[in-house]
């Protein structure tokens, strides 16, 4: 190993990321917090507590997102359902963001080769990366186990949920890792990372509601079989740590095995000359779009068609009369079937938010390396510019929720509900990006603050209930505006207030856009 | 003399810093105008805001008559630019972006002499935007803009990033375009490149002009470098004026003679017996110099 200078290269990247990270680790922190002070308020004994969990393993769909309570008696497990495996997602995802930021975002823009250049260890910037997202992963356990344990929560559980988190903060460092050595590109190297995530997340969605021993595949199904909260399979673990070290093993030898800059898989050439449609700056943004939006649409697609399919289901899974109960509450089988329904739609509206979102800070990062200027400096307008990255992430995005919608809706195979419950999330989605597109036109550094504004809005979604935030404060959201058909009535007025605010919010941008300094 | 770009008074400001400060700039239609000055003197600035990418916060600037912000789309058919740091699409092929460049120019490929401009520059265009070196990326864009029938050439240090033998395919397809009337101006610090091909030049500094004119002109206000040897007794020629850094060795003697100091000079250098003299016209680097520690 020639890791000289690691421990200089650790403290340079926690530097660099002082902001993302602190605010990634206390979001997931915060969130942890609220969940666990929330729900031990939300029942007044042990019999209503029983029956929510209950409730939540007689519903496909959300033993699905989030796995099965595997002791209905445990607080703990009941208080942390979303946090075992939906959050963790977040946590792994900490882990590919900083681990692909400090070793293929370096080599592709060649800032590698100034550090390798110096006295550093060719190993070094591999083991660097990784002992920060370890030291992340360890700081967002620690944070989970005592909020947990400060919210009343078993000690023990609490230590082991926190426990399994740094455990999928490892596997998600160690899955970018070898991500990272197979590809040339960091973008591609990103979505790998995302795809082998999202890959593994719905093995273990279908583990929970089906076979339940593909469960033992996937990372994410662990969280819930160690059973950290009563009668813990303390071993389970050590699987983490196990996947971790073998894929940082590998990645090294891979690593060792190319070049500095080059990927394992050839860069293939492309194209002499270019296609008489790459002509104007639509159908660059398009072109620079559209691997990314087929795999979407693939992953939306398969998404939407496998909880649609666990709709129909949720009537045969009823076998205790605590689930009955609830499920009466909510309107019979088929008040529960819709509001699932909308559930899922809001979830997968934010996913495809990102999609958006991620388009936006692209084009920033166009103009901060001044691709813009070049774009600008031929005879492409503003106006055309501007509606090429803002047209095209209204629309990729629509899309996108069309698709969703229709593959719900044909899983469920019950009519066209599905179709309405995702597009009824358009406005939302419109005005989210509306408000990206505005940060990006006033500073374009301050694009990537969209995904700050996206968090914002889905945390208080997830914590407006149970920390009781006052309405207006949960009202900032325009995802709580989104009505909940098919649950409830759809309504015009909000969907109508939503889109003349996403307007208004092209407009602001695009005023800002005509006037101000590039680059 | 009709003027392709005329800035006047022109003045920038990026918050507190001022990059711009009472700017003139006169480009004649046809000539190739090297655009001279240090590192961060406001080269770029200048030729982003006839890009119509920066507004300007006081004075004017026209290209062909056009204000840059206003009519920018309309320029910019006329025009081709070479940024100083070449940025690509990772995942374009060099090809590829050539293509787009021109077409967004509204200029059909197949149209242009762009296949012989690659085999000029040995440039491989199916290469990915990432894979490219600095130099080759550069490439990519004076291809894309030398392939580009256009009345103006923008080429913002453009080749600082070429080996000796690619800055002679430049130096040629820029006498190229020259020969057809292409108007260019040349931003660099590299004072040799200009001064083959520049027919005037303008010294920035600090955001401000400090010289303008054709290189005889701005020699001719200049030093010239004199080296005489004599064989008689040397007179005190420090003592004469708009003669400086004189040195003796020996018989021989070197000083700088303004232009106005040269008749006194040379009748002091007969006087005392001239043997052999040499004089040296100030080259560019000397002007540059000059201008650059000069107070404004």
């Amino acid at each position: 190993m020639r890791l000289d200078g690691t421990g200089l290269l650790v403290r340079f990247a926690l530097r660099r990321d002082r902001v993302l990270a602190s605010a990634w680790v206390l979001v997931l922190g915060a969130m942890v917090v609220a969940s666990a002070a929330g729900t031990s308020s939300l029942y007044n004994d042990r019999a209503e507590q029983v029956a929510a969990a209950e409730a939540i393993n007689a519903s496909p769909a959300i033993v699905a997102l989030y796995g099965p309570i595997l002791d209905v008696h445990s607080l703990g497990e009941l208080a942390m359902t979303k946090m075992t495996v939906l959050y963790a997602v977040f946590v792994a995802f900490m882990a590919v963001v900083v681990v692909r930021r400090h070793t293929r975002v370096e080599e592709e823009t060649g800032r590698a080769e100034l550090v390798g250049a110096t006295a550093v260890g060719a190993d070094a910037p591999v083991a660097a990366a990784l002992i920060e997202a370890t030291l992340l992963s360890v700081a967002v356990g620690v944070l989970a186990a005592v909020g947990n344990i400060a919210s009343g929560l078993p000690v023990l559980g609490s230590l082991l949920f926190g426990a399994s988190w740094t455990g999928i903060g490892l596997v998600g460092a160690g899955i970018v890792l070898l991500a990272a050595q197979v590809s040339s590109s960091a973008r591609a190297v990103g979505f790998m990372a995302a795809a082998t995530i999202g890959a593994l997340y719905l093995v273990r969605a279908v583990g929970d509601t089906s076979a339940q021993w593909l469960s033992w595949l996937s990372p994410f199904g662990w969280g819930t079989q160690l059973s950290a909260w009563s009668s813990p399979r303390v071993w389970v673990l050590a699987l983490y740590p196990l996947v971790a070290v073998v894929s940082a093993v590998a990645a090294l030898a891979l690593r060792r095995r190319r070049d500095l800059g080059a990927g394992l898989l050839p860069d293939r050439p492309g194209p002499a000359s270019g296609s008489p449609r790459l002509r104007d700056a639509l159908a660059l943004a398009w072109r620079n779009q559209q691997t990314a939006l087929i795999g979407w649409t693939l992953g939306i697609a398969v998404m939407g068609v496998l909880m649609g399919s666990i709709i129909p289901n949720i009537g045969s899974m009823l076998d205790s009369a605590n689930a009955r109960e609830v499920i009466e509450a909510m309107g019979g089988i088929g008040g529960v079937q819709d509001a699932l329904l909308f559930a899922m739609a809001s979830v997968i509206a934010v996913v495809i938010t990102c999609f958006g979102i991620a388009a936006i800070t692209r084009a920033a990062g166009d103009e901060h390396d001044g691709r813009t200027e070049t774009v600008l400096a031929t005879a492409t307008s503003r106006d055309r510019l501007l509606l090429a990255i803002g047209g095209l992430a209204l629309l990729t995005t629509t899309w996108l929720l069309l698709v969703s919608g229709v593959a719900t809706a044909i899983g469920r195979g019950d009519g066209v509900d599905g179709i309405w419950a995702s597009l009824a999330q358009a406005p939302a989605v419109w005005l989210v990006l509306g408000l990206g597109l505005v940060l990006l036109t006033v500073r374009s550094r301050w694009a990537v603050a969209g995904w700050g504004l996206l968090a914002v809005f889905v945390t208080l979604g997830q914590l407006g209930e149970s920390l009781r935030l006052p309405a207006w404060v949960v009202g900032l959201s325009p995802y709580h505006h989104v009505p909940k058909y098919p649950a409830e009535a759809f309504l015009w007025r909000p969907e109508l207030a939503m889109t003349a605010l996403a307007g208004a919010a092209l407009l602001v941008a695009w005023l800002r856009f005509r006037g101000r300094d590039i680059g | 003399m009709t003027e392709s770009i005329a800035i006047s008074g022109l003045v920038k400001q990026f918050g507190h810093v001022r990059a711009l400060d009472d700017l003139d700039l006169s480009v004649a239609q046809g000539e190739v105008h090297g655009f001279l000055g240090p590192n961060g003197a406001g080269k770029s600035t200048t030729i982003r805001v006839l890009l119509g990418l920066l507004r300007i916060d006081a004075g004017t600037a026209t290209v062909f008559g056009l204000d840059p912000w206003r009519d920018a789309t309309e320029l910019h058919r006329r025009l081709a630019y070479v940024p100083g740091d070449v940025s690509l699409w990772p995942n374009l092929s060099g090809g590829e972006t050539i293509d787009l460049l021109l077409r967004m120019r509204g200029i059909k490929p197949s149209d242009t002499r762009r296949d012989e401009l690659l085999e000029r520059f040995e440039l491989d265009p199916t290469k990915k935007g990432r894979a490219y070196s600095k130099g080759n990326r550069q490439k990519v864009a004076l291809v894309a803009a030398f392939a580009s029938p256009v009345d103006l050439l923008m080429l913002d240090e453009p080749t600082s990033g070429l080996d000796p033998l690619m800055e002679q395919v430049f130096n040629e397809c820029l006498a190229e375009h020259k020969t057809e009337g292409t108007t260019v101006l040349l931003s660099s610090h590299i004072l040799s490149e200009v001064e083959r091909l520049a027919d005037r030049v303008t010294i920035i500094r600090a955001g401000r002009a400090v010289e303008s004119g054709t290189l005889a002109d701005l020699r001719h206000l200049r030093r010239n470098r004199v080296r005489a040897s004599v064989s008689g007794a040397l007179p005190d020629l420090s003592a004469l004026p708009g003669i400086h850094e004189v040195s003796v060795e020996g018989q021989v003697v070197t000083c700088s003679v303004d232009p106005t100091g040269l008749p006194l000079l040379l009748k002091a250098l007969n006087d005392a017996g001239i043997e052999s003299l040499t004089s040296t016209p100030p080259t560019l680097e000397e002007l540059f110099l000059d201008a650059y520690r000069s107070t404004p």
